[in-house]
C-alpha cells in the first residue's frame, strides 16, 4: 500500500511538471523492493534512464533482431506470462524450429548472476546475444542485427538520447536490452505486501503453505528470490533430449544432470515447468517431489535424505503449497503498462 | 665515451645492473624512446604455404585434409629484454585469420626502446578480459564483429581461441552431405565454477635480437605449421577427432598446437 502510494506520488510528480532532467527526484526506473537483497548487477556500469529504458524495450519488441523479421525477444517472453511463452513445453522460434529447453522468465534481473538453465552466461550484458544467434530462435548474426538498426530511420537517434551518441555498438545495444530487463521487477505480489506488513492477510491455506514451502522447499527456493541460484539433479527421469544441463559448461561430472534452481516468483503463470517444460501443473511438480523422484546420477542429496527419496508431503500439505505459490503472483507486474508489448 | 653514455642511459632506463653494449652501428636507446614490433604469423603446413580451400595436405597419420578455415587469437604478448626483465603488452589482442592477409601481421604498438630476445604470447583470450565488461570487448574481441566466421560462443559465453575447419575423406558424411572436420577451440578456465581451460601460453627464443629502437620497428616473423594440430604432443586423427566443438575435449588438441609456432627470424629494420 505504502509503495503504491509511493509510486503514484512519483508518478504525480513527474506528471505535474518535472521534466526527468530538470528533476531532482529520480524517476523510478528501477527499485529495490524493501524485502529483498541488494541487486547483484553493477547498475554503475550501466546507469538506468528512461531514453535507455524506452531504447531496450522496443529493441525486445522488434523481430529486427531475428534473420527474417518474424521473431522478438517478446514473442518467446510474454508479459503476461511472467515473460515466458505460456503453454509452450518448449518454444518454436524461427521457422517453426523447436529448442530443448522450456524459456525461462525474464524478470528480477538484477540478482541473478548467472544465466539460462545451464549458467552459460554470468553477465546480463551478453545474455541477449545467445538468443539472437541459437539457430533455432532467431537464428541472426548479432553484427547483422546492428547492421539492420544502423539502416533505420528509428534506432539512431534512440541511441543518442539514450547513449550520446547516434553510432550503435555492440555494447550501447547490449546496454540498452539489459536497462529493459532490469526494469522487469516483480515484488509486489500478494506474498511481498504481507511479508512487507502492506496490510495484505494470506488465508488459511495459502499460510499453512508458505509454513510447509520453508521447511521443505526453501533450502534450494531460498530468500525473497526463492533460488539459492546453485544448479541441482532434482531426480527428473532423464528423457527426451537427455539434456545434461550444467555438465555441459562445466564438464565437471559432478555437474551431469543438473539445472538452475529457477526462482518461484509468478510461478504460477509461468508453466510449464522444469528445464524442458515436462510439468504442465504445479500439483505435477509437487507429485513429482512427493512420488516421482529417480536415482539418477549426481541427484541433489537433499533429495535423497534418510535413505528416502523426495520430500514427503500430504495431500494436504501440497494443496497448501499450490495456494502459498499462488500468493506469489504480481499481478501490477504482469499488467504494467511499462512493460507492455507496444 | 660514447659507449658508457650508452651503458649509463641504459641503466637508467631498465634498472639493470649489466648491460653491454654490443654494438655501436645501432641507433642509441632514449629513455622515452618506443617503436612498434610487427608480428608476423606466417601460417604454414608442413614444408607449404598455406593455402585455403583447394590445397590437399597429409598429416603425420597419412590423412588428407583441405582447409576452409583458420583462425586464431593472440594475445598476452610480453618481450623478454636481454637483461631478463620483461615487458608486457595486455591490452594488445590480435585475430589471424587466414582468410585475410590483412591480419598476418600484427603490429605490436607503444613497445619501449631495447633489446629483445624473447617473446611470449597466449593463444587465445585471457580469462581476465574472457569476462570483463561488453564495453572493454572492442576491436577483435566484439562479439558482434565475426559475421558468419564467429569466433565467439554465446551459449557458453566465451572466446573461440583456435577455429580450425575442413574437409577430408576420412570424415563421416554429415547433414549436409559432407566430409567436413570442424575443430573450435575455447575455454578460459570458467567466470565462477572450475570449466575446462585451454588458453596456452607460448614462449620462444627470438634466435637473435630484436634492436627495437626509434627509428627502428622490427618485424618477428613467427612460422606456424598446422601439421602440428596433429602430432605436436598427442596424435590426433581426423578420422576419430573430427567435430570439437566443447572445451573439455580440446586440451589434447590445444597442447598440440602450441607448439606449432617457432620464431624464423627477425629483420631490424
Amino acid at each position: 500500500m505504502m509503495m503504491k502510494l509511493y509510486i503514484t506520488l512519483i508518478m504525480l510528480l513527474v506528471i505535474v511538471g518535472c521534466t526527468p532532467k530538470d528533476s531532482a527526484e529520480p524517476e523510478a526506473l528501477f527499485e529495490t523492493p524493501a524485502n529483498f537483497p541488494e541487486p547483484l548487477y553493477d547498475l554503475s556500469k550501466n546507469p538506468i534512464t528512461k531514453e535507455g529504458v524506452e531504447l531496450g524495450k522496443a529493441l525486445f519488441n522488434d523481430p529486427i533482431l531475428s534473420r527474417n523479421l518474424t521473431i522478438s525477444c517478446a514473442e518467446c517472453h510474454s508479459q503476461p506470462s511472467g515473460f515466458t511463452h505460456h503453454g509452450h513445453d518448449v518454444s518454436h522460434g524461427i521457422d517453426n524450429r523447436k529448442g530443448t529447453r522450456n524459456s525461462l522468465p525474464i524478470q528480477n534481473m538484477a540478482w541473478e548472476s548467472e544465466f539460462f538453465w545451464d549458467g552459460g552466461v554470468g553477465d546480463l550484458d551478453f545474455v541477449s546475444i545467445a538468443p539472437i544467434e541459437n539457430p533455432v530462435e532467431m537464428d541472426e548474426n548479432t553484427g547483422n542485427v546492428l547492421e539492420k538498426l544502423r539502416k533505420t530511420q528509428k534506432y539512431p537517434p534512440m541511441f543518442k538520447k539514450a547513449f550520446g551518441k547516434e553510432e550503435i555498438t555492440s555494447a550501447t545495444f547490449l546496454k540498452a536490452l539489459s536497462q529493459f530487463m532490469l526494469t522487469l521487477v516483480s515484488g509486489n505480489s500478494r506474498y511481498d505486501r504481507y511479508v512487507r506488513h502492506e496490510g495484505e492477510t494470506l488465508t488459511g491455506d495459502e499460510r499453512a503453505g508458505l509454513t510447509i514451502f520453508r521447511q521443505k522447499c526453501a533450502s534450494c527456493h531460498t530468500g525473497e528470490l526463492f533460488t539459492d541460484r546453485s544448479y541441482r539433479n532434482n531426480g527428473l527421469t532423464i528423457q527426451g533430449a537427455m539434456d545434461e544441463g550444467r555438465h555441459r559448461i562445466t564438464a565437471n561430472e559432478t555437474d551431469r544432470y543438473k539445472f538452475r534452481v529457477p526462482s518461484l516468483r509468478n510461478v504460477a503463470v509461468t508453466g510449464p515447468y522444469m528445464h524442458d517444460g515436462r510439468f504442465y501443473t504445479l500439483e505435477t511438480v509437487l507429485d513429482h517431489y512427493a512420488e516421482g523422484v529417480q536415482a539418477t546420477p549426481n541427484l541433489d542429496p537433499l533429495l535423497n535424505t534418510n535413505k528416502q527419496r523426495g520430500i514427503a508431503l500430504t495431500a494436504t500439505e501440497k494443496r497448501q503449497i499450490v495456494a502459498f505459490l499462488k500468493t506469489l503472483t504480481d499481478t501490477s507486474f504482469l499488467t504494467d503498462p511499462r512493460f507492455a508489448t507496444p | 665515451m660514447k659507449t658508457i653514455i650508452n651503458s649509463f642511459l641504459a641503466l637508467c632506463f631498465a634498472g639493470a645492473l649489466l648491460l653491454a653494449c654490443n654494438t655501436d652501428t645501432v641507433e642509441p636507446i632514449g629513455a622515452n624512446d618506443r617503436s612498434t614490433v610487427t608480428l608476423e604469423f606466417d601460417n604454414r603446413v608442413g614444408a607449404q604455404k598455406m593455402a585455403l580451400g583447394t590445397t590437399t595436405y597429409k598429416n603425420n597419420s597419412g590423412e588428407e585434409f583441405t582447409l576452409t578455415t583458420f583462425n586464431y587469437f593472440i594475445s598476452n604478448v610480453a618481450l623478454k629484454k636481454a637483461d631478463g626483465s620483461v615487458v608486457r603488452f595486455p591490452e594488445q589482442y590480435f585475430l589471424i585469420k587466414q582468410s585475410d592477409p590483412t591480419t598476418w601481421e600484427s603490429e605490436l604498438k607503444d613497445v619501449p626502446a631495447a633489446d629483445y630476445t624473447e617473446i611470449s604470447f597466449i593463444i587465445g583470450v585471457d580469462s581476465t578480459r574472457s569476462v570483463s565488461d561488453i564495453s572493454a570487448r572492442t576491436g577483435v574481441l566484439d562479439p558482434t564483429s565475426y559475421g558468419s566466421d564467429a569466433m565467439y560462443w554465446s551459449w557458453n559465453s566465451g572466446y573461440i581461441f583456435v577455429k580450425m575447419e575442413g574437409t577430408s575423406p576420412v570424415v563421416p558424411l554429415n547433414s549436409a552431405g559432407k566430409r567436413a572436420f570442424e575443430m573450435h577451440i575455447g575455454g578460459y578456465g570458467g567466470r565462477t565454477a572450475v570449466a575446462p581451460n585451454n588458453i596456452r601460453t607460448v614462449t620462444l627464443p627470438l634466435n637473435s635480437t630484436a634492436t627495437v629502437r626509434k627509428g627502428i620497428a622490427p618485424t618477428v616473423h613467427l612460422v606456424a605449421d598446422f601439421l602440428k594440430v596433429f602430432n605436436g604432443t598427442t596424435t590426433i586423427k581426423l578420422a576419430e577427432t573430427n567435430s570439437v566443438h566443447n572445451p573439455a575435449l580440446a586440451g589434447p588438441i590445444a597442447n598440440n598446437y602450441m607448439k606449432m609456432f617457432v620464431v624464423d627470424h627477425v629483420h631490424n629494420d
